[in-house]
């Protein structure tokens, strides 16, 4: 179904990074006040809150959402994996489009860095179980091998996607990864070997951070800042799997490659648009190998065409049609349910044609899709009025 | 069980099948729908195609075919894979039907797409009272395939 009537009117999100003396609630906060001043709104304002978080904690979307204020808005916990983020931005999209509401607040936040150690609910070392042989890198290896042995894809193109990400990172202020120096495709392959052939440059860092998106009718956003482009949602959607043969029901799974194809067709069909229209694509770069996948899956190339793409560097800030400009999982940061909304961030800021150093030109459609274990997918389209 | 032998126990109940005798390949616990005869591994009780509840309880294994694999550089898995600081995991095709991630045994050169293997036990550590805890994994295969 066509959204109508939704736009993205405020975000803000903190730094991703390792954040060690700031709490979720903390985090939360930051990133939540930043897009309400952002929408130059008060709490007040707010009909609908959709909270996203992978933090094994009960009740703590309401606990957060207080540090705002308490105004009896309805609250909702959302939790899908890598996508929660999305997921929660749905929601909100949806509230609003609807005619349920007329402002609705998707907020997500977590700390990877507890959730990786073995904290309560996490899956650390030494967490042997039938369903935990496979761990998310080596998931991923298996569709780098499986790629590779079908289609002669290299390491290297798998390593020039990474250093591309690490060098968009360098140009966003809020990313985890922002490297003084050029990195070259040469030192991602240089680094320690996580599963063959994904070393570990070619990974999303363990980052925390909080990140917040705030949709209203379109008129609310026109009203609020009659100063700047109004950020349209076009599509969001949502899919589970659908069973295929070669399905593994136990172990790590993020779907087969199928899940975001079907996923992204409806969302082209929804918004009225293709791939040829967007200017801008964030993808689960989570390792670098999904990305190569995602260029075909996406729709911006012919299947077995997207390692031409690379060499091409034809997804780098100023190529046909950039991938992850600021950075991506790999560089910007994945701290879990805020990934999500730093994509919605990201796209507001580029559609709005105030992302700075790192501002595709002319930037007027863009898309986010993130793929989350169980398994999920999500993909948004966002449209500057004009 | 083989006298002398430590008693083997699974990691977890109701997904594999512990042979008496040890020279015994196991066999995974798996379901076929009765009505439209899809294989499934783990068991389940609805058909996940044609969502029939006529499931029956079927072995499968212990021949399968390597889809796609890597070799993992840290150790997270198990105590025995922790010492090791690596191993092999991947995703094997049974004769069956259902693809299932397991760990594989054998070296990295030992493995390519495409190759036949089998199931095996593998031991991940002993318990209190001497019981040796076990896993499913695919490894070179010491029998030769049913033709």
């Amino acid at each position: 179904m066509k959204i109508e009537n939704a736009a993205v009117l405020g975000v803000g999100m903190t730094r991703f990074k390792r954040w060690k003396d700031r709490s979720n609630l903390e985090l939360a906060r930051e990133a939540g006040l930043a897009a309400l001043t952002d929408a130059g709104l008060a709490l007040s304002d707010v009909d609908e809150a959709w909270v996203g978080y992978m933090a094994p904690q009960p009740m703590l979307g309401v606990r957060v959402m207080k540090e705002f204020g308490l105004t009896g808005l309805p609250v909702n916990n959302v939790e899908n994996a890598s996508a929660t983020g999305l997921a929660a931005f749905r929601e909100a999209a949806w509230a609003v489009s609807s005619g349920r509401c007329r402002i609705a607040m998707a907020i997500g936040f977590d700390k990877m860095s507890e959730m990786a150690a073995g904290g309560q609910g996490g899956r650390g070392v030494g967490r042997d179980s039938i369903d935990n042989v496979i761990l998310p890198a080596a998931y991923f290896a298996l569709w780098a091998m499986r790629r590779m042995h079908e289609r002669g894809t290299k390491p290297e193109h798998f390593a020039a996607i990474a250093a591309k990400n690490w060098n968009h990172g360098a140009l966003n202020p809020l990313a985890h990864r922002r490297p003084k120096d050029r990195i070259t495709a040469e030192a991602v392959l240089a680094s320690p070997m996580v599963a063959e052939p994904l070393t570990a440059m070619m990974a999303c860092p363990i980052s925390d951070g909080a990140a917040c998106a705030i949709v209203a009718h379109p008129e609310i956003a026109k009203k609020q800042r009659a100063d700047r482009p109004v950020v349209h949602v076009r599509s969001s959607v949502f899919r589970s799997e659908t069973y295929a043969p070669g399905h593994t029901f136990l172990g790590a799974v993020v779907g087969p490659p199928s899940i975001t194809r079907d996923t992204a067709q409806l969302a082209y069909e929804a918004a009225g648009l293709g791939p040829e229209d967007v200017d801008l694509a964030l993808c689960h770069d989570a390792f670098a190998n999904e990305e190569l996948e995602y260029y075909e899956l996406l729709g911006f190339c012919e299947e077995g065409g997207a390692e031409r793409l690379v060499e091409e560097r034809a997804t780098e800030l100023g190529g046909r049609i950039p991938f992850n400009p600021d950075g991506g999982l790999i560089a910007r940061g994945h701290p879990g349910g805020p990934t999500g909304l730093a994509m919605i961030h990201e796209l507001t800021v580029q559609l709005r044609g105030e992302a700075g150093a790192r501002q595709v030109e002319d930037a007027r459609v863009g898309l986010a899709h993130l793929v989350g274990g169980g398994s999920v997918c999500s993909v948004n389209l966002l449209q500057s009025e004009g | 069980m083989l006298k002398g032998r430590p008693q083997r126990i699974p990691i977890e109940q109701g997904f594999f099948t512990i042979p008496d005798d040890p020279a015994q390949a196991p066999r995974l616990l798996g379901s076929r729908c009765g009505a439209c005869s899809e294989v499934f591994f783990p068991r389940r009780v609805v058909c996940a195609i044609c969502l029939a509840a006529s499931l029956e309880d079927i072995e499968l294994g212990p021949h399968g075919t390597l889809h796609t694999f890597t070799y993992v550089h840290l150790p997270l898995f198990g105590a025995l894979r922790a010492e090791a600081g690596h191993y092999g995991v991947g995703q094997v095709d049974l004769d069956e039907g259902p693809r299932v991630q397991a760990v594989l045994a054998g070296e990295r050169d030992q493995l390519a797409i495409g190759m036949d293997l089998e199931l095996q036990l593998e031991t991940l550590r002993l318990t209190d009272s001497g019981e040796e805890v076990v896993i499913f994994r695919f490894g070179i295969p010491r029998t030769g395939r049913p033709s």
